[in-house]
């Protein structure tokens, strides 16, 4: 599942400069996908970068595909920098320090590129793109990828991902100058990320952006009334291309009648049969569930009140104890009693615990 | 406002931002099925009627280092999934992460992330999250005097099937005096009349967007159209190839509407199952504490009738009276063993009973609904 937008002319993929991989580098285009959680941090951080800087950049990572061809984003950090117009600073040790701390966490993600937030890339961006595909610290010898995520207010939220290659007249231009080549890129994401991602969509056609997060029932109902909606809007169609009101569409006729036709025919006593014992397996396993849940409140209640019997001093105990020995012989009953008596604190108590726990159980 | 706000102020709810939601989701569901802990940062704000948490950024824990001392284990009657799993969940609190903690929230502080940690995170699958590893992990955070620290938990097995199931915890404050005495027997819970409902308390959760995001969200996946109405597509296969329609990831999340429960209940019922036994475990070892207890005031009391008799004949015999009490000494009354772990299994029974009361609602309304459809003109 993923996005994708624009249409990419195929270049061979520059090379490092040379390469010392063991298996050859392919020219095959490199395309990128990337996580939502990756761009929402992209977003926040730009949101709170200081108030002089007009973009920050950051360091993007991921994993990579075996031979190099796909590059996943996963994760990324802010990483504090200083541009003006003569020279740019990059905190290094800062960079360095993130990269080892994330890496602790997660060890499978490493380097694989950068990202600013201003579309613009200019001489600033290729020295940092070349400090990032370096030997050693960098993505040698993959290229590095660089992430453009336009966050201008008012204007459209434009990402774009780009692989670069030297270019330069001479070998000490080369080092200041890059040829970005723009790569495909798409957003991926998984299930649960879907549902995560639904509830957020929703926020944002509210006010306050914000949505109290809901119960299972009420999320049912709102995906029922979007449907009963598009139902809605398809029979409008329908009924308006009969009265000859709209236009017709043969490919979206044939589409709502293939989909139409996937409602599957069965006769009633077969579904209500169905129905039936779908219906009774869920409640079985309710009721059991609220019965467990009842019997250990019981044996918890059980277990605590046991001393309170045993301290009381009064007949209840006493009766249930009298009761249970008339089953027994009268001598060991009155053995019984006696004892009792003789430890009447903790020994009776913890008898009429023993007695009852059959029960509490 | 001239007062000072109350230090106690309690928290009345919770506010995440979607880049946590989003954050949280990817380290569960990579970290599946071993629980994913991690730290939430943000900060508290104060208003009328209660403080609000507002939760901006998140990062994982490493999985804790082997050697963690071996007094943790020792209490865990009932079954533990792995042993890397033990480690996980009982991350935030080993002491190579607190100092992971303090570094990455010292780096984050330069880039304008909110340095103050505001509890933390783990992931669990169907429900299955109340155990001593969450209490402990949680009263580590909260044993700070005036502290506004949240437990989210997030169950990746629900999300994934279609409701997306986030929920905020703190300890109740009866519960913390308790566990802070250390002592769960019978007549320190007498005293406090502690329930197992009552060890947990739910927070309402909100999710929050920043205006960038709400932008970026409107534009996905593609340009607001520019014209009013769309042209029809000139074949099926326009329909389902045109990536802007076939492919959204903000569209409606249909999933809620799949019929099928065996996933579930079979999960649920293998839960409840484990559930019974831990709370069997509990049992025999408080029966087999009563036992023992009630062996060794038999013997104390014979070994005492004794001594009254070789007092007396000493009494006669005019000498020396021996010791009434050296009884104490002499025999060890068995330790009764703690009674939180059956307190954390009834409220974890609790967990899944709700569970499942949830899950039989939405099913019953949409069984209700097929059947309607199915055959029309039936009313049930």
């Amino acid at each position: 599942m993923g996005t994708s937008q624009n249409n990419y002319l195929h270049l061979a993929r520059p090379l490092a400069p040379a390469a010392v991989s063991t298996t050859a580098p392919s020219t095959a285009p490199l395309s990128v996908s990337l996580l939502p959680q990756a761009l929402f941090s992209i977003l926040d951080h730009a949101s709170r970068r200081p108030a002089d800087q007009e973009r920050v950049i950051g360091t993007l990572l991921g994993t990579r595909s075996e031979d190099g061809t796909e590059v996943h984003i996963t994760n990324c950090y802010a990483v504090p920098h200083t541009e003006t117009a003569e020279q740019v600073e990059v905190d290094m040790d800062y960079q360095k320090a993130m990269l080892s701390l994330h890496l602790r966490s997660t060890p499978k993600e490493v380097l694989v590129g950068w990202y600013a937030t201003s579309g613009e890339l200019n001489t600033f961006s290729a020295l940092i793109q070349n400090f990032y595909g370096q030997q050693g610290e960098g993505t040698f010898p993959h290229p590095a990828v660089h992430l453009t995520v336009s966050t201008a207010p008012g204007r459209d939220v434009d990402a774009r991902t780009y692989i670069s290659a030297p270019i330069g007249v001479t070998a000490e231009r080369a080092a200041d100058s890059c040829l970005f080549i723009p790569v495909p890129h798409e957003i991926r994401y998984g299930d649960a990320e879907k549902s995560g991602l639904e509830m957020i969509a929703i926020a944002k056609e509210r006010e306050d952006r914000s949505l109290l997060l809901q119960t299972d029932v009420e999320t049912l109902e709102r995906a029922i009334e979007q449907v009963l909606e598009m139902l809605e809007r398809v029979s409008n169609y329908v009924s308006n291309v009969l009265d000859e009101e709209a236009e017709p569409s043969s490919a979206l006729g044939q589409f709502l009648m293939n989909t139409l036709s996937l409602a599957p025919k069965v006769d009633a006593e077969s579904v209500e049969r169905d129905f039936n014992n779908h219906i009774q397996d869920v409640l079985l396993v309710s009721y059991l569930a609220n019965t467990i849940r009842t019997q250990i409140d019981l044996s918890n209640r059980l277990a605590t009140a046991a001393l309170t019997m045993g301290h009381a001093e009064g007949a209840p105990p006493t009766d249930a104890q009298q009761q249970d020995n008339k089953q027994q012989s009268d001598r060991g009953g009155r053995g019984g009693r006696g004892g009792r008596g003789g430890g009447r604190s903790r020994g009776g108590g913890d008898r009429d615990y023993q007695r009852e726990n059959p029960l509490g159980l | 406002m001239a007062e000072p706000n109350t230090a106690s102020a309690p928290l009345k709810e919770v506010q995440i931002e979607a880049l946590v939601v989003m954050r949280i989701i990817k380290h569960s569901t990579s970290a599946f099925p071993t629980p994913a802990t991690g730290c939430l940062l943000g900060m508290d704000v104060a208003d009328n009627i209660g403080t609000q948490l507002q939760v901006t950024n998140c990062f994982p824990f490493p999985a804790a280092a082997p050697d963690q001392p071996p007094a943790q284990q020792e209490q865990q009657y009932y079954q533990q999934p792995t042993d890397a799993a033990t480690l996980a969940a009982g991350a935030p609190r080993a002491k190579s992460n607190v100092a992971y903690q303090s570094e990455m929230i010292k780096y984050l502080r330069e880039v304008n992330v909110d340095a103050q940690s505001v509890g933390w995170y783990i992931s669990t699958s169907m429900g299955n999250f109340v155990n001593q590893n969450f209490i402990e992990n949680q009263f580590f955070y909260q044993k700070v005097t005036d502290e506004k620290t949240v437990a989210l938990v997030f169950d990746v097995g629900r999300s994934s099937a279609g409701s997306f199931s986030l929920k905020a915890y703190r300890l109740s404050p009866s519960f913390m005096a308790s566990y802070r005495e250390g002592k769960f027997n019978t007549e320190a819970i007498q005293k406090s009349n502690l329930r197992y409902q009552d060890i947990l308390v739910e927070l309402p959760l909100q999710i929050h967007n920043s205006h960038l995001l709400t932008s970026f969200l409107h534009q996905l996946p593609q340009p607001p159209p520019t014209k009013n109405a769309l042209d029809f597509p000139s074949s099926i296969a326009d329909l389902t190839h045109d990536p802007n329609i076939s492919s959204n990831p903000l569209a409606p999340n249909l999933d809620h509407l799949d019929l099928s429960i065996d996933p579930f209940m079979e999960k649920t019922c293998d839960l409840l199952l484990d559930s019974i036994e831990a709370h069997q475990t509990e049992q025999n070892n408080a029966q087999y504490y009563q036992r023992s207890l009630a062996r060794e005031q038999t013997k104390i009391q014979a070994w005492q009738a004794k001594r009254k008799q070789e007092n007396q004949l000493r009494g006669q015999q005019k000498q020396p009276l021996l010791d009434e009490n050296e009884w104490t000494k002499l025999f060890k009354l068995p330790q009764e063993p703690s009674r939180l772990e059956s307190m954390l299994v009834g409220r974890q029974v609790e967990q899944y009973a709700r569970q499942v009361d949830g899950f039989s609602a939405v099913v019953s309304g949409k069984m209700f609904g097929v059947r309607g459809t199915m055959l029309p003109g039936d009313i049930a």
